[in-house]
């Protein structure tokens, strides 16, 4: 997979350049050796393919010329690898986003072909650029390049920008004066990655010079790449249009439309306009400095009238390092260090920052009588409009003021409320409903008061205050305010207690909350409620054959702590831990508790019924499970009332909950579980929506609550646009309704990636979802190093008539047969039904062209084993993990590779009998080393099940099952070896009822046959008489 | 050429009507009252027509001195030569050293405002910044006029007021120093004096002197050269949303007028080009934000 870049290509001199596109791809590539010039970029993709790469992806642009640049890259040596050359010559190759870092690294200059656009036509073509999520093929810093667009965006839509005379041309700057600009500067610039602005200044044909480019200062190149896209901007379709100007301004406003804001101007004539324009700008924007003059306002001494103002600077990059002007004067004419960040003139900063201060800030002038002011004094007057708008003022002139923590603004300064609040004496704190015991005082700027006090307080008729000796500000409404609520009194809600608790900012009866203390008992239930702390685990049930590991103990116990809340739960553990287990022990538990009085519906993917009744069968014992599937399921609500007597658990299918939703609906349901829970995802489906309506007691009012709990594999709190449908599902109040959701969360965060809304719906979520990976540290040493997974799958209907055909013909071919082709037929046979049990197109040797060409749907829904495959690959993928698959069939591997590549749209390796000695080495180093490396690496067992080393995929998958365990072993030892780094979980594939199944058995039990069959292949099976091969092929129906 | 009398009335009171007055920067205005002290006021009025109706046709300040051409009765424009007394190297190294002893001087000269009470940084030298009398500006002309000043060159006084509202370190030029020149030269002083307390306190204390600016530190790229790839910051919550500006808060707003003569045959020619910009930027704020936007109705799922 190729993978996109930009970087800016600065021309020779001068400010303005091109974005340049260029992209890297792995392949193998002969390490470069020094030349004269700098050697071309061996994995770069050529001008034409990287055209074809932006065409395919919708980012082609008329705009775009071919361009070269001369790129400095960390680059690998060779020769330090330890390859055989000679240690004189230098070779290397440039390494590449994501390739782990060597430790011997150089930096070096590179050429690379690739696509450059103008300023104008970089901002238009950055704004198509996705603002936040993965994108496999765009390097990270096109993402910075995007932010970056956003901000030239804003600039524009706010109008901060004034045209300049620079450097003799006419251009359009942008007006960084204001203080969130100033900061998203620095973050920008902190964040630049040097990528970027790693190119050479270069001409329109590159420059193939040996030179490197130094990292530099992000500040500046920051602010000179945004001022290229800014002025390539405003400076489209500006039109020379305004008459009744001087030739001077008629001058600059032909030059502000033109490509290159050249003045047609004399010398002397275009002195004086750069000079009006520079004093017109002075004025109002600060410099792109490290650091900036810093007023800090200090309260009152005890007994004192008079405030205190101290200077001093501030770094830009981080405002919370300062130095006193006392330092600043010690410096003398020696640059400063503060922190990280060099300031060169530290006085020169300070004064002219000053200067500046004085334009909105008159009161200044005082204290600036001696050569090296440090402090002045403020009147309470001052001190106040300083506070209320001078701050405010002095900071969009680029001036930084420290406030007083109490009067430092932001909500805290607010009247709000501290509560003190716990359960009442006999509450086990179980109903949300339930009033808690509180108590509440008024609180601004960290101090507490009373209603008394803010009375006596506003009596002094003085906006700024001192109490328990903090100044704190009085606003006209806080007293109205107060006594509104203090009225009201109201009851605080165990409800209220957990919706105040789970984010910052909430206010209750319209006063925010500024403290909360909960009593050491609701402090309990709210810490487990938030998952701060685990809820208490619980043991395994009585009644569940079964151990369960300390994590899913804890599981447990979070399953029933919100089960009894009446809340719903989402367990979104990653793949492999056990949710299947952990939803079995919770029924079980509800069971040995005498909770579970009625069924409990459990939808699943019909892929998966099967797993379910066999774990159900092997942990749960106890818990009566019945199928609802298939042509005899009952049809009428009696039949199936009648039927579910006694049943604790049904299992059925999503296309079934669609068909049956009114029959489903006339039971009692005691609970609802759906598996696989990103099958709602879509709220608009109709099995969705008939999810969300059974999770509700029906309409007409008689039947008790119903549990909700939902399974899933899947990140789902990462994926805004499917959490609206779960919740719903779960617990609908907690998110509104759709089009609020969609407004509110999902298009700020999908379209713009805001974190603060995220953080938001997380913390929204958060108690509902509960969510543990593999590489958690409290779940790692719970884990065994290697986990496996035993996959039941089910047969489609086609595969089971086929199935049931071919073994009754060929049982009655083989009984016929001679003894000397008995053996052949048996091996055959066995083959087939393999092969069936896999796809019914491998056995019956479909054309693969003709199959796939049917689409990715109709192909996998004919091969039950195929249609898990894909829903367990699915995880892996979305995980961004890396898995091997496994089978015996050559033909299998390949309609699988055309079919997964098809259906992810990724290049998916097949190496077999047939891979030659270098390809085979080339699939095993790129599936090892490219950074971008194909995820999927499907091998056949016996060319790939040896020798190999594998270890970037912690996923093995065993799509068919072979006799002898140690071969199947040997095949998992490619990933789980020396090298590992993670757990590794390996999926055996096995189709219940089938001969997968008999051999699987086989190997389990280590019986005599099995015992036989290590070590000697299928050779064994020709012995076999009838009945024993029927025993061992004919499908067993369900039990 | 010729104004009615009515736009000639209008003209002038922009420029010298007491509301006009009132809004200029206060060293234009000490400027036009040298040249109102003028006592012949004939001649006065028909310079400020010269200056008005575009007679004079270049203004140069050229180091220490002011060349103009003035287009008069003659077919060739008349030269003229307009200067002060220039201030010694000793004068001005009084009032630099004037101008170290606060700090307000050098901050608002840094921040490019020209200090109201910068006068008395002068007279620590003896000398003034601003001429006192108009015989203090030095004048030639070539036209055969024996008064001086002649029309023309009272016609250039006009246009230079101008000129100082544009730039009023043109003054210090004429006095001898460019702001850079005096910028420069005030920072050494203050340097200087800097130092030498440094050093004094230093030495009262009898500590070591702080140790020397460390070498400019490795960047943080090469150290770790993942930074060379990596960017995960998500983009900032303010530029979720990108709203337009608020009314009269946008960059040309904050900078207001431009500080540009106007020249006479032009009237209002600032007003039309800010005008026009502003037209120009609401236009593609607009845009811009419709393309923050993203496509319409791009999620439709």
């Amino acid at each position: 997979m190729s993978l996109l870049h930009a970087t800016w290509l600065f021309p020779p001199e001068g400010s303005g350049g091109r974005l340049f596109l260029w992209a890297d791809t792995w392949r193998v590539a002969t390490p470069a050796v020094p030349k004269l010039e700098a050697p071309e970029h061996p994995l770069a993709l050529n001008e034409d393919d990287l055209a074809t790469w932006l065409d395919d992806n919708g980012l082609w642009s008329e705009a775009l010329r071919p361009a070269r640049a001369t790129l400095t890259l960390p680059s690998r040596n060779q020769a330090a690898k330890g390859r055989r050359t000679s240690a004189s010559t230098w070779s290397g190759l440039p390494l590449q986003a994501g390739e782990p870092i060597p430790k011997q690294l150089e930096w070096w200059p590179w050429q690379v072909e690739g696509w450059a656009l103008d300023a104008a036509n970089a901002g238009e073509w950055l704004s198509q650029i996705p603002l936040a999520g993965e994108h496999p093929e765009m390097a990270d810093e096109l993402r910075w390049w995007s932010h970056l667009q956003r901000w030239a965006l804003s600039l524009i839509a706010r109008g901060r920008w004034l045209p300049q005379i620079a450097e003799g041309k006419a251009r359009w700057l942008p007006l960084l004066n204001r203080e969130d600009d100033r900061r998203r500067l620095e973050d920008l610039a902190s964040g630049l990655p040097q990528v970027a602005t790693c190119a050479l200044a270069a001409g329109p044909s590159g420059d193939p010079s040996l030179a490197c480019r130094r990292p530099g200062s992000g500040r500046l190149r920051v602010a000179s790449l945004l001022e290229a896209l800014l002025d390539g901007q405003l400076r489209v379709g500006f039109s020379a249009s305004a008459g009744g100007l001087d030739p001077l301004l008629a001058a600059w406003q032909k030059a502000l439309g033109k490509g290159d804001g050249s003045l047609s101007l004399g010398e002397e004539e275009l002195e004086r306009l750069s000079i009006a324009t520079h004093h017109w700008r002075e004025g109002v924007a600060g410099k792109v400095e490290p650091a900036r003059t810093c007023l800090e306002l200090f309260t009152p001494a005890e007994g004192e009238e008079l405030w205190e103002l101290r200077f001093g600077l501030q770094a830009e990059a981080d405002p919370s390092l300062r130095v006193p002007a006392a330092a600043v004067w010690a410096a003398g004419d020696r640059g400063m260090q503060m922190g990280e960040v060099a300031v060169p003139q530290p006085s020169e900063l300070l004064l002219e920052g000053m200067g500046r201060a004085l334009t909105v800030f008159e009161p200044i002038v005082r204290g600036l009588d001696s050569a090296t002011p440090e402090t002045m004094q403020l009147t309470p007057a001052e001190a106040f409009v300083l506070v209320r708008t001078g701050a405010h003022q002095l900071r969009d002139v680029g001036v930084g003021v420290v406030l007083p923590a109490s009067l430092a603004g932001g909500l805290a300064s607010r009247l709000g409320l501290s509560i003190k609040a716990e359960l009442p004496e006999k509450s086990r704190g179980f109903t949300l409903g339930e009033t808690l015991t509180w108590e509440w005082e008024f609180m601004i700027g960290g101090v507490t008061l009373t209603l008394r006090d803010l009375e006596r307080l506003q009596a002094k008729r003085s906006p700024l205050v001192q109490h328990k000796g903090a100044w704190i500000e009085l606003r006209p409404a806080d007293l109205r305010n107060a006594e509104r609520f203090s009225v009201a009194d109201p009851g605080l809600s165990l409800d209220d207690a957990l919706r105040l608790t789970a984010s910052d900012g909430d206010t209750f009866h319209r006063l925010p909350v500024h403290r909360f203390d909960a009593g050491p008992r609701l402090q309990a239930v709210l810490e487990q409620y938030h998952q701060q702390k685990a809820p208490d685990p619980l043991p395994a049930p009585p009644g569940f054959s079964g151990q369960l590991r300390p994590y899913q103990e804890r599981g447990l116990g979070w399953l029933a702590f919100l089960h009894r809340f009446d809340q719903g739960a989402c367990l979104a553990d990653d793949m492999g831990l056990g949710k299947t287990i952990q939803l079995l022990a919770f029924l079980q538990h509800l069971k040995a508790e005498d909770e579970l009085k009625r069924p409990v519906l459990l939808v699943a993917p019909t892929s998966v019924l099967t797993n379910w009744k066999r774990e159900a069968h092997g942990f749960t014992p106890e818990l009566l499970v019945r199928e609802h599937y298939g042509p005899r399921r009952p049809s009428s609500p009696e039949a199936l009332k009648k039927a579910l007597k006694g049943v604790d658990l049904v299992l059925t299918s999503y296309g079934l909950l669609q068909r049956d939703s009114e029959l489903l609906e006339s039971i009692d349901w005691q609970g609802v579980v759906i598996d696989e829970a990103q099958a709602i995802k879509n709220h608009t489906a109709k099995q969705s929506q008939a999810a969300r309506d059974l999770a509700r007691p029906s309409r007409g009012g008689k039947g008790g609550s119903r549990f909700r709990i939902a399974l899933t594999g899947t990140p789902v709190e990462n994926r805004v646009s499917e959490l609206w449908a779960l919740m719903d599902f779960l617990n609908p109040k907690v998110l509104g309704d759709e089009p609020f959701f969609r407004q509110r969360y999902r298009l700020p965060i999908e379209r713009y990636g805001d974190m603060s809304s995220l953080r938001d719906l997380k913390s929204r979520v958060g108690p509902f979802i509960l969510r543990r990976l593999k590489t958690d540290k409290s779940i790692i040493s719970d884990l065994p190093e290697k986990v496996e997974l035993n996959e039941w799958v089910g047969l489609a209907p086609e595969q089971k008539k086929l199935y049931n055909k071919t073994v009754d013909e060929s049982l009655d071919a083989i009984a016929r047969a001679p003894l000397g082709q008995k053996h052949g037929q048996v091996l055959a046979l066995l083959t087939k039904l393999k092969q069936i049990c896999n796809h019914p197109a491998l056995a019956l040797k479909e054309n693969a062209e003709a199959v796939l060409a049917s689409g990715n749907g109709s192909f996998s829904s004919r091969s039950g084993k195929l249609q898990r495959l894909e829903e367990i690959l699915e995880e892996v993928i979305e995980a961004g993990d890396r898995a091997l698959l496994f089978t015996q069939f050559a033909e299998w591997g390949l309609l699988l590779k055309a079919h997964l590549e098809r259906k992810w749209r990724q290049e998916v390796p097949f190496l077999y009998g047939s891979t030659s000695k270098t390809e085979r080495q080339a699939m095993v180093d790129r599936f090892q080393d490219d950074p971008r490396g194909p995820q999927l690496f499907l091998l056949s067992l016996k060319a790939g099940g040896v020798g190999l080393n594998l270890t970037r995929a912690s996923h093995v998958f065993h799509i068919d099952r072979w006799w002898n365990p140690a071969v199947e072993n040997q095949a998992t030892d490619r990933a789980y070896r020396i090298g590992q780094q993670n757990r590794v979980l390996v999926h055996k594939f096995i189709t219940s009822g089938s001969v997968e199944e008999k051999i699987d058995r086989m190997i389990k039990e280590k019986s005599k046959m099995a015992a036989e069959i290590v070590g000697s292949g299928e050779d064994w099976l020709g012995g076999f008489d009838v009945g024993q091969l029927k025993d061992l092929v004919a499908l067993s129906e369900e039990d | 050429m010729t104004l009615t009398p009515t736009t000639y009335a209008s003209a002038i009171n922009t420029q010298l009507g007491d509301q006009g007055l009132a809004q200029q920067p206060w060293w234009v205005e000490q400027w036009m009252e040298l040249i109102n002290s003028y006592r012949f006021k004939k001649r006065l009025e028909r310079a400020w027509e010269y200056a008005r109706s575009g007679n004079v046709t270049s203004i140069r300040f050229e180091g220490r001195r002011v060349h103009a051409r003035v287009q008069g009765t003659d077919e060739e424009p008349y030269k003229v030569k307009l200067w002060l007394d220039v201030l010694h190297d000793d004068d001005w190294n009084y009032v630099l050293d004037a101008l170290t002893q606060k700090a307000r001087w050098s901050a608002q000269l840094l921040a490019g405002v020209m200090p109201q009470d910068i006068e008395r940084a002068f007279a620590a030298s003896g000398k003034r910044l601003f001429p006192f009398k108009l015989q203090e500006v030095r004048s030639e002309c070539s036209c055969p006029d024996k008064a001086n000043p002649c029309k023309h060159v009272s016609a250039v006084y006009y246009l230079m007021g101008d000129r100082f509202s544009e730039d009023p370190f043109v003054l210090f030029q004429l006095r001898g120093r460019t702001r850079a020149q005096l910028l420069a030269d005030l920072a050494k002083r203050r340097r200087k004096a800097l130092a030498k307390q440094a050093r004094q306190a230093a030495a009262k204390q009898g500590s070591q002197p702080v140790a020397a600016v460390a070498l400019q530190p490795v960047h943080p790229a090469i150290k770790d050269p993942n930074r060379w790839w990596r960017y995960g910051a998500a983009l900032d919550s303010d530029l979720v949303v990108i709203t337009p500006a608020l009314e009269g808060d946008t960059g040309l707003d904050a900078a207001g007028p431009l500080p540009l003569a106007e020249e006479p045959r032009f009237p209002e020619a600032n007003l039309h080009f800010l005008e026009h910009l502003k037209a120009h930027g609401q236009q593609l704020a607009a845009l811009a934000m419709a393309k923050a936007m993203g496509p319409a109705n791009g999620d439709d799922s």
